[in-house]
């Protein structure tokens, strides 16, 4: 019984079709990567699934309701929690207040303490008064995650979280993400880069210029050169 | 009928019906001729208010303080200095300008709400001036106003008036109606439309807005002029903030992009209270409701609902629009382009030799962020050079800086020896650069022919306004014009959708439009920003095509940014990468693509096999 | 010198009517990224209100001060959800025209109920005035002074701390985090309309003995709201309640050293100087932290 399944997913971005006709299911748990180059219709999909953009059609089910005409605010209620491409942070809001504001999110379902999220990520703890403004790009990163995470979902959209991080950060992100994962929340992960792509999922859904060009084992992806057709064709 | 003519009584129509109107209330009784003199004033203002807030939407609440300039300066005219009164009148339309000028050059600085606070502020401080001036403009309780003597004769009766009213609006309306039928109007259209698209190639905010507040207040003056003899005093308190905003409700309910519109907004609203006694007490109201009911549900006022009434009378609609797809040869796109595009303008800078493009150190940072670390890159005159990179990588910011859109902190660019970094957006094009937008920037209510007139560049306020008069009487420069354009959009193929509003047409066509309206001016240099995002691979090719003739046949210059790869593998001579603000690569597109780092750059440190 | 000092506390005794709109301005916009120029109009409706409140119905001020914001908040609030949200996609200019119109709608509206008399109500304080040497204050001056420092200070403090506050400053920092924090477009804006004409309308209850209440207050207020936002810069609370208090001291020292004309002026002199100089508002440069 899958988590979430996406069926037909078509979304229109001003003029261009950005994506058309896109399926994928996510068993609870598992995580997928959606792979493929700038414009493939990528951030798209994910801002879509999670009621950021509105959708031309296909249908959205997630953990056995159909949130396909639920704006964002009302999908994260539901546990689908999307860490944004370009992570829309509050600048002057200090870390604390950042993650207080998402628990406006779990009302009803029990909210994840602080504490918790804390103990993901640890560099958080240290400067929860700072302003969001100030820190660094991996500590926004880590921010982004870290509401989402407050929101106590069950599924995360990750969108690009590698970008624009050094090497370094960037092997401490995908450790964090993994001890996320391990708690049985499910991850879709979007991500040009292989390395952490790699790392964190087991299949992966491939796009090119918004359709769907290849699902499979990442494994399999990476033997076959149908990642780098898509990005060189 | 041939083409000319009809152009020529479009432009007349409006004072024409002015006439007729006139024409009809001298033969009705007294109390109508009063009623048809203050609507025909009206329309006066319904068409500057057409200009100033529906064509270049900007908001003004200073109406009533330009009609109070027009009336005092023309009363104090004759009081003051026993002028007669049609040069009077000239006066008032004169201080009309002078002060349409004086607001307009602090408020064009401004966009909506802040523009709208400083059209209050004049406003305002007019009035208290007004009231306040009390040896100049008799103070609160105003001046008293002899009738007019126009030629020896006084205006007295109401059929004088009318008359006299009738014929001086008219005059007055027809060259407002040649500006805003001709270059001018479109200009100013193209630019709330779309103000990146419309500086880039030449059209200038401020100085349009500029004009546009100059003639509407000059026009609004006028009708304050003439209007006010008739009430024999003019005082402050009649030209208030109230019938400012009661004057915005003129065009908004008339229908704010025709002239048509003004005319029926200013003739209508304004005898409602004369001709809808019981109701005057919630006329007030009633138009605040009309208003913002407008607004919400049919933003095309007055006019829209007439024509969609005429529309639904006609069985059905007359238009077969054409299919909106496009037949593409490309022997037949050469030939066409080589044998009708005019001869580009002699360039009198032409530094032999020069790099079409020269960037050199170029450095921005935003805050710790290093988006471009000192980028050099050199396109030779006749390339094809590509720009890529991943996310993040700094290729729109410096391609922002070389189209002028944003400031650099270090490094240079230049164009054929020519230093852009002293050369304003509006200027780019008169230099031979034309560009293309990531966001597809064109006009969407401008037909696509008049998108691409747009492109030539003969754009500054003053070149328009003598345009939009030989448009109007169908000068040599018209039908040369014309011929460029048509080359232009038949080179890419659109020449069958040439009427139609850009805003109806597909991505792709939309991005051959782009084109079109960049190669129409014979540029040297073109800069193109992902000309092929969004569109399918079919159209991609088809795109490939059409800028590789322009290139070889046209000889232009092009440095174009993409995401798509393969479009750039198959187009561009040369090809230099970013990463992280840096070229980390540059050379034969192929090479550079198969580099181990550049996968890298793109994929993290695993190659995809 | 008691001049002096008279002069000074009379203007932060106005500005701070002024200072109190400001931020209703303030509020709404930086929530919803609309200026409201209806906003006179609220507070128009809002001493109307306390008139009918106070001289046809007896009841005391007190009443006034408690329903008046409540009853305006929500009308303000009605007009959002009825008129603004169809709007919510149109461009800036039509949203403007709007609330311009829906201003003097409810100014019109007024004027049909009363025609054009000036409505005058009874001072909230009554009392002998305060003498400190040659200085002359009426209580009235001062409690509403106080009064609407008081109300500007709560209304900031409830922004900038409180929960209900926490929606409206995460949607004006960023729209699309906050819908991920679950917040609902539709909510916070309702919410932000409801504070924003709440403020105006306790703003009318204050203003409506000192000014009398007619058609010509709206405009008043307006300008003079608008004037304290863009001094503070329009998008910072803290930024409005100066500027508001210092328009209200230029006015008086205007009234008092130049002339009345002078006083009128003033407020849109002070517009147009700092929109060209500083149009940043004069408090930027980060001295005043975004609340």
């Amino acid at each position: 019984m899958s988590i979430l399944s996406v069926t037909g997913l078509t979304v229109a971005h001003g003029p261009i079709v950005a994506v058309r006709d896109v399926t994928l299911e996510v068993a609870p748990g598992q995580c997928i990567a959606l792979l493929g180059p700038n414009g493939a219709g990528k951030t798209a999909s994910v801002e879509a699934i999670a009621g950021l953009l509105p959708k031309l059609s296909g249908k959205v089910v997630f953990d056995g309701q159909d949130i396909s005409q639920l704006p964002a605010s009302s999908v994260v209620k539901r546990g689908l929690a999307l860490v944004p491409q370009w992570r829309e942070l509050f600048p002057n809001f200090s870390v604390e207040e950042t993650l207080l504001a998402a628990t406006n999110a779990a009302r009803g379902r029990s909210a994840i303490e602080l504490d918790v999220i804390y103990d993901y990520l640890p560099r958080l703890k240290e400067r929860r008064t700072q302003i969001a403004g100030s820190l660094s790009g991996g500590e926004q990163q880590m921010l982004a995650i870290g509401r989402a995470l407050v929101t106590n979902p069950k599924l995360i959209l990750l969108d690009e979280p590698s970008a624009g991080l050094a090497v370094g950060i960037v092997r401490s992100m995908i450790d964090t993400i993994v001890r996320i994962r391990e708690t049985g929340v499910a991850i879709v992960l979007v991500e040009q880069n292989l390395e952490v792509a790699t790392a964190l999922a087991q299949t992966c859904v491939v796009l090119t210029a918004g359709r769907m060009a290849w699902t499979g084992s990442i494994e399999d992806a990476m033997k076959t050169d149908a990642i780098r057709e898509a990005y060189f064709a | 009928m041939s083409d000319r003519l009809k152009v020529v009584l479009r432009i007349a129509l409006p004072s024409l019906a002015i006439l007729l109107l006139t024409l009809i209330g001298s033969l009705l009784s007294s109390y109508w001729q009063y009623v048809f003199t203050i609507s025909i004033g009206a329309t006066i203002i319904g068409v500057a208010l057409v200009m100033l807030v529906g064509y270049a939407r900007c908001i003004t609440i200073a109406s009533g303080a330009m009609m109070a300039i027009g009336a005092y300066a023309s009363a104090l005219a004759v009081l003051k200095m026993g002028w007669s009164f049609p040069l009077a009148l000239l006066v008032g339309l004169a201080f009309g300008a002078l002060a349409g000028y004086v607001l307009a050059v602090p408020a064009v600085r401004f966009r909506s709400h802040n523009l709208a606070m400083v059209t209050l502020v004049f406003q305002e401080v007019v009035i208290i001036f007004l009231r306040e001036a009390k040896t100049l403009t008799g103070g609160a309780e105003g001046l008293n106003v002899a009738a007019p003597v126009i030629f020896g004769m006084v205006v007295k009766s109401d059929i004088a008036n009318l008359l006299m009213t009738g014929v001086a609006s008219a005059a007055i309306i027809l060259p407002l109606t040649v500006l805003l039928y001709g270059p001018f109007g479109k200009n100013l259209r193209a630019l709330a439309a779309n103000e990146v698209g419309a500086r880039a190639f030449g059209i200038s905010p401020r100085n349009y807005m500029i004009a546009a507040f100059v003639i509407s207040s000059a026009a609004i003056a006028f009708a304050g002029a003439i209007s006010a003899p008739r009430f024999r005093i003019v005082d402050p308190d009649s030209y208030g903030v109230l019938s400012s905003i009661f004057m915005l409700a003129y065009p908004i309910i008339g229908g704010m992009n025709s002239i048509w519109g003004g005319l029926m907004g200013g003739g209508v609203l304004r005898i409602l209270p004369e001709v809808l006694r019981p109701l005057a007490d919630y006329l007030e109201l009633i138009f605040c409701v009309l208003v913002v009911l407008t607004v919400m549900y049919f933003p095309g006022g007055l006019v829209e609902l007439v024509s969609r009434a005429v529309a639904k009378l006609r069985t059905g609609t007359n238009k077969d629009s054409p299919p909106d797809e496009v037949v593409l040869d490309s022997a037949d796109t050469r030939a066409a382009m080589v044998r009708a595009m005019p001869p580009a303008m002699p360039r009198t800078d032409e530094a032999a030799g020069s790099p079409a493009l020269s960037i050199e150190g170029l450095s921005k940072s935003y805050g710790a962020l290093q988006a471009v670390k000192r980028v050099s890159i050199e396109v030779g005159a006749g390339r094809l050079h590509g720009l890529m990179g991943p996310n993040g990588a700094g290729k729109t910011t410096l391609f922002n800086m070389v189209t002028g859109f944003t400031g650099a902190d270090a490094g240079s660019v230049s164009s054929f020896g020519r230093d852009l970094a002293i050369v304003p957006v509006e200027q780019r094009v008169g230099l031979g650069i034309a560009r293309t937008f990531q966001h597809v920037a064109v006009f969407p209510s401008l037909s696509c022919f008049d998108n691409t007139i747009i492109g030539l560049g003969r754009n500054p306020v003053r070149a328009t306004m003598r345009r939009s008069l030989e448009a109007a009487y169908g000068g040599a420069s018209v039908g040369e014009e014309r011929d460029a354009v048509m080359a232009a959009l038949d080179a890419v193929g659109l020449k069958r959708l040439a009427l139609q509003p850009a805003g109806s047409l597909s991505l792709g066509n939309q991005r051959r439009l782009e084109i079109a309206r960049a190669i129409v001016s014979r540029p040297r240099l073109i800069l193109l920003d992902e000309p092929v995002s969004g569109v399918g691979a079919d159209e991609a090719g088809h795109l490939r095509e059409l800028l590789l003739a322009i290139n070889r046949e046209l000889g232009v210059t092009m440095f174009i940014i993409e995401h798509n790869i393969g479009f750039l593998l198959s187009l561009c001579d040369r090809l230099t990468v970013m990463s992280y603000g840096e070229i980390i690569a540059e050379g034969e597109p192929n090479e550079v693509v198969s580099a181990q780092h550049v996968r890298s750059a793109y994929f993290g440190d695993k190659d995809a096999a | 010198m008691s001049e002096f000092l008279m002069v000074i506390i009379g203007g932060l005794a106005s500005g701070a009517v002024y200072a109190l709109v400001a931020i209703g301005v303030v509020v709404i916009h930086k929530a919803t990224k609309t200026v409201n120029f209806a906003h006179g109009g609220f507070v128009l409706l809002g001493a109307f209100a306390a008139y009918l409140i106070v001289v046809q119905l007896g009841w005391t001020y007190w009443a006034a001060y408690v329903i008046v914001p409540l009853l305006i908040g929500a009308l303000a609030m009605a007009i959002e959800m009825a008129i603004l949200r169809p709007l919510r996609k149109a461009d800036l200019f039509t949203v403007i025209t709007a609330t311009i119109f829906i201003g003097i709608g409810l100014s019109e509206t007024y004027r049909l109920s009363y025609n054009t008399e000036i409505l005058s109500m009874p001072k909230p304080i009554a009392g002998p005035p305060f003498v400190f040497g040659e200085v002359i204050l009426t209580p009235a001056q001062l409690w509403v002074g106080a009064g609407a420092l008081a109300a500007g200070l709560i209304g900031l403090l409830l922004f900038s701390h409180a929960r209900i506050g926490r929606s409206m400053r995460a949607m004006a920092s960023n729209v699309r985090g906050a819908t991920l924090c679950g917040y609902s477009v539709n909510q916070v804006y309702a919410l932000a309309w409801f504070m924003g004409g709440a403020l105006a309308g306790l703003a009318g209850v204050f203003a409506g003995p000192s000014k009398g209440i007619s058609p010509d207050l709206a405009v008043a207020m307006i300008t003079a709201g608008f004037v304290g936002a863009v001094i503070g810069g329009f998008d910072s609370l803290r930024g409005a309640l100066l500027g508001g208090l210092l328009l209200g001291l230029a006015e008086t020292f205007a009234a008092a050293y130049v002339s009345s004309a002078m006083k009128s002026a003033i407020s849109f002199l002070l517009l147009f100087v700092v929109l060209l100089w500083r149009p940043d508002g004069l408090f930027s440069e980060r001295k005043i932290r975004d609340v």
